[in-house]
C-alpha cells in the first residue's frame, strides 16, 4: 500500500501528469471556443450546423464530450504509460528501488495502478472541464441549458465513464508494458505511438484481425462513437461492447503480465 | 598479502560480506571471473580497480540488479542470492550514479526512496539529510541540485534504512574536498560504531586514507586483500642513493635483505637504487650498506598504495622518477616519506 500512495504522490506533480490532461482539457476547451465562435457560419450544408453544435447542446454534449476524451484520450494515455515506466528506467529509479530490497514486480504494478488511478482522476476532471466550457458555450451561443439535467443521460454517464476508464486504463498498460521492454521512456512513448497509428493504418487492411487489437477494442468498448481514436472496421462482424471490453480487460492484463514478468527477470545495468 | 579466506568453501562468520567463485559475463566479455572477496564486519573495505575491472558489476550482482553466472554471495552472514531481495532490507547501497525524480525535491525523492525495500521512519529522513549536509536544501527540486549534491543525496538514501552494510560506488564522485572529508568521517564513523562500509573508488589516496581493508581487483580477478597497514608495510619501497659507480656493489649486498627482483637500480638516476621492502627496516638498510662499506648519501622510505595498485593491475611498476614518492600512515593519517640523509 504505501508503494501505491507513494507511487501516486509521484504522479501528482509530475510534468507528464499535468501536460496529458492540461493538453486534453485545453484541447476540448479550444474546440467548444472554436464552435461557439464559427457559430452560423457554413450553415448551408445539410444537417452541418446541427452537428457541429451537438458538442454543446445538452443532453447531447455528455456524450460528445466523453468520446472525445475517451478517443483521444487513448493516445495520451498510451504516451503516459510509456512515460512514466520509460522514466524508471531511464532515471535508474527502479535500481535505486530494487537495490533497496523492493519485489520488482510489485513495485511495477504498484506504479501501473497509480498511474490507473491518475487516468479516472484526470479523465474526470477533463470531463467536468468540458462539460463547464459546453455550459458556457451553449449560453455564449444562446443555446438552452434545458437538457443539462437530462435525468436518463446523466445516469447512464457512470456507466459510459467506467467502461471508458478501463480502455483508456488499457492503452496506458500498453504503453507501460512497451517502455518496459524498451527500458526506455523515449522508445517506450516512440513504439506506443507507432502502435496507435500502425494500428489504425493495418485496419484498412486486415479488419478482421485489427479489431482483436487494443485500440480498437478499447474504441469498440466504449461503443466506438469516437473521433479520434481508431475505427473500428465495419466490414468485419460486428462485436457487442460487452465482448470488446472483456477482451480489453484480457489486454490489459497480458499487458501487466508481460511487464511485470519483464520487469522481474531483467538485469538492470543502466 | 593473501585473500583472507582465500578460495575456502568455508566462510567466515565474521563477514559482512564475503564472494566465492563469483563469475558473470556479459556476451563475450568475462567481467567476473572467480572473484573471492572478504570483508571483515565493522570496517572500511576499499574496492579498487581500474576501469572496467569488474567493480561495478560486483556492485550490481550484491544489490540484486543483475544475476552472476556461477558462484557465492554471503551477506551479513547469510547466504544470498538475488532471489533472497529481503536480505537487502540491511543493506545501504549506492550503484554507480544517484538516481532520483528531478521534479521532486530532496525530501521527497527520499520520501519516496523508504516507500520501497524495508520500512524507513519518518523522521528518519530528516535525520540522514542532516547527517550529508543537505538540510537546508533539502525543499529544493534535485534538478536543482549540483553534481556533488546529488551525489549527498545518493548517499543520505544510503544510510535512509541505517543499513549494517553499506555498499557505495564511487561515493565521492563530485564531491568538494570539504564534502570528501566530512563523507569520509561519515564512513569512518559508522565503522566505529559497528557497522561495514564497502566502498568502490578509484580515489587511492582517498581510500588510503579512509579503508582498513583494501581489495584490488583486475579483469574481474581479487589480485590482493588485505588490511590497509599490511599491505601498505609489506610494500613499502626504500630508496637509497650511493656513489654511480658503487650501484652493483650496493645492489648485491641489499639483495642479501630483499629478494634480489625486488632491488632495482634507477635507470634514470643515477646513484639510485629501490627496495620493495617494509619503509620501518631503512635503518637495516643503511647499517647494511655501512657494514659493506657504502655509504648512502640519500635515504628515503614510502608506501604508496598508488605504486601497489599500478604494479597489481598492470599498470606502471616504476617508482616515482622524481624521488619524491610518499604515503600516508595508515594510523596517523601523515605522509611516510621521510629524507633521512641528503
Amino acid at each position: 500500500m504505501r508503494l501505491f500512495v507513494s507511487a501516486l504522490r509521484k504522479l501528482g506533480p509530475r510534468m507528464a501528469t499535468l501536460l496529458t490532461f492540461g493538453l486534453l482539457a485545453g484541447m476540448l476547451v479550444l474546440i467548444d471556443v472554436a464552435v461557439v465562435a464559427t457559430r452560423g457560419v457554413g450553415d448551408a450544408g445539410p444537417g452541418r450546423s446541427g452537428n457541429v453544435l451537438a458538442l454543446i447542446t445538452f443532453p447531447g454534449a455528455y456524450d460528445e464530450i466523453l468520446s472525445f476524451i475517451l478517443g483521444l484520450g487513448g493516445l495520451f494515455a498510451v504516451i503516459y504509460g510509456a512515460a512514466i515506466a520509460g522514466s524508471e528506467w531511464t532515471w535508474g529509479t527502479l535500481k535505486t528501488a530494487v537495490a533497496r530490497g523492493e519485489s520488482r514486480s510489485r513495485y511495477l504494478l504498484a506504479t501501473f495502478a497509480a498511474i490507473a488511478v491518475v487516468l479516472a482522476i484526470g479523465t474526470l476532471f477533463t470531463a467536468v472541464v468540458g462539460v463547464i466550457t459546453a455550459a458556457v458555450g451553449a449560453t455564449v451561443a444562446g443555446i438552452s441549458l434545458s437538457g443539462i439535467g437530462d435525468r436518463a443521460v446523466i445516469e447512464a454517464l457512470p456507466v459510459h465513464f467506467l467502461r471508458g476508464w478501463i480502455a483508456i486504463t488499457e492503452t496506458a498498460a500498453l504503453g507501460f508494458a512497451v517502455a518496459t521492454l524498451a527500458r526506455s521512456q523515449l522508445a517506450g512513448i516512440g513504439v506506443g505511438i507507432a502502435l496507435y497509428f500502425g494500428e489504425t493504418f493495418a485496419g484498412l487492411f486486415l479488419p478482421d484481425v485489427v479489431k482483436y487489437l487494443p485500440f480498437h477494442l478499447a474504441t469498440a468498448a466504449v461503443g466506438g462513437s469516437t473521433g479520434f481514436a481508431p475505427v473500428p472496421s465495419t466490414s468485419g462482424p460486428v462485436m457487442s461492447t460487452d465482448t470488446a471490453l472483456v477482451l480489453v480487460v484480457a489486454w490489459l492484463l497480458a499487458a501487466l503480465v508481460v511487464a511485470a514478468g519483464f520487469g522481474e527477470r531483467a538485469e538492470i545495468t543502466g | 598479502m593473501t585473500s583472507l579466506a582465500k578460495s575456502s568453501p568455508m566462510i567466515d562468520s565474521g563477514l559482512a560480506l564475503a564472494t566465492r567463485g563469483l563469475r558473470k559475463r556479459y556476451g563475450s566479455r568475462l567481467a567476473l571471473d572467480g572473484l573471492d572477496l572478504s570483508v571483515p564486519a565493522g570496517v572500511v573495505y576499499g574496492f579498487l580497480g581500474p576501469n572496467g575491472a569488474g567493480k561495478t558489476t560486483t556492485m550490481r550482482v550484491l544489490t540484486g540488479l543483475i544475476h552472476a553466472d556461477g558462484g557465492t554471495v554471503q551477506l551479513l552472514g547469510r547466504p544470498y542470492s538475488r532471489r533472497d531481495r529481503h536480505r537487502l532490507f540491511d543493506v545501504g547501497s549506492l550503484v554507480e550514479s544517484p538516481a532520483f525524480y528531478p521534479y521532486l525535491s530532496g525530501r521527497d525523492n527520499l520520501r519516496a526512496l523508504a516507500a520501497s525495500g524495508a520500512s524507513t521512519p519518518a523522521s528518519r529522513i530528516d535525520e540522514v539529510l542532516e547527517i550529508v549536509g543537505l538540510g537546508e536544501r533539502a525543499a529544493d527540486a534535485v534538478s536543482r541540485y549540483s553534481l556533488g549534491m546529488k551525489q549527498r543525496l545518493g548517499i543520505a538514501g544510503a544510510l535512509l534504512n541505517d543499513p549494517a552494510l553499506l555498499l557505495l560506488d564511487e561515493p565521492s564522485n563530485g564531491l568538494d574536498p570539504a564534502g570528501i572529508v566530512a563523507i569520509r568521517e561519515t564512513f569512518r564513523h559508522l565503522a566505529s560504531i559497528g557497522k561495514t562500509v564497502f566502498v568502490s573508488s578509484h580515489l587511492l589516496a582517498e581510500v588510503q586514507q579512509m579503508a582498513d581493508v583494501v581489495g584490488i581487483i583486475a579483469a574481474g580477478r581479487l589480485v590482493r586483500e588485505g588490511s590497509m597497514q599490511e599491505l601498505l608495510a609489506s610494500e613499502g619501497i626504500v630508496r637509497v642513493r650511493v656513489r654511480p659507480d658503487e650501484v652493483a656493489a650496493a645492489a648485491a649486498t641489499l639483495a642479501r635483505l630483499a629478494a634480489p627482483d625486488r632491488v632495482t637500480p634507477s635507470p634514470t638516476e643515477a646513484g639510485w637504487i629501490s627496495i620493495q621492502i617494509a619503509p620501518d627496516r631503512i635503518s637495516e638498510v643503511n647499517r647494511s650498506l655501512a657494514e659493506a662499506g657504502i655509504f648512502a648519501s640519500g635515504l628515503s622510505s614510502g608506501n604508496d598504495l598508488e605504486e601497489l595498485f599500478l604494479t597489481l593491475t598492470g599498470g606502471a611498476t616504476s617508482t616515482d622518477p622524481e624521488g619524491t614518492f610518499a604515503g600516508i600512515d595508515p594510523e596517523s593519517g601523515r605522509s611516510t616519506s621521510s629524507e633521512v640523509l641528503s
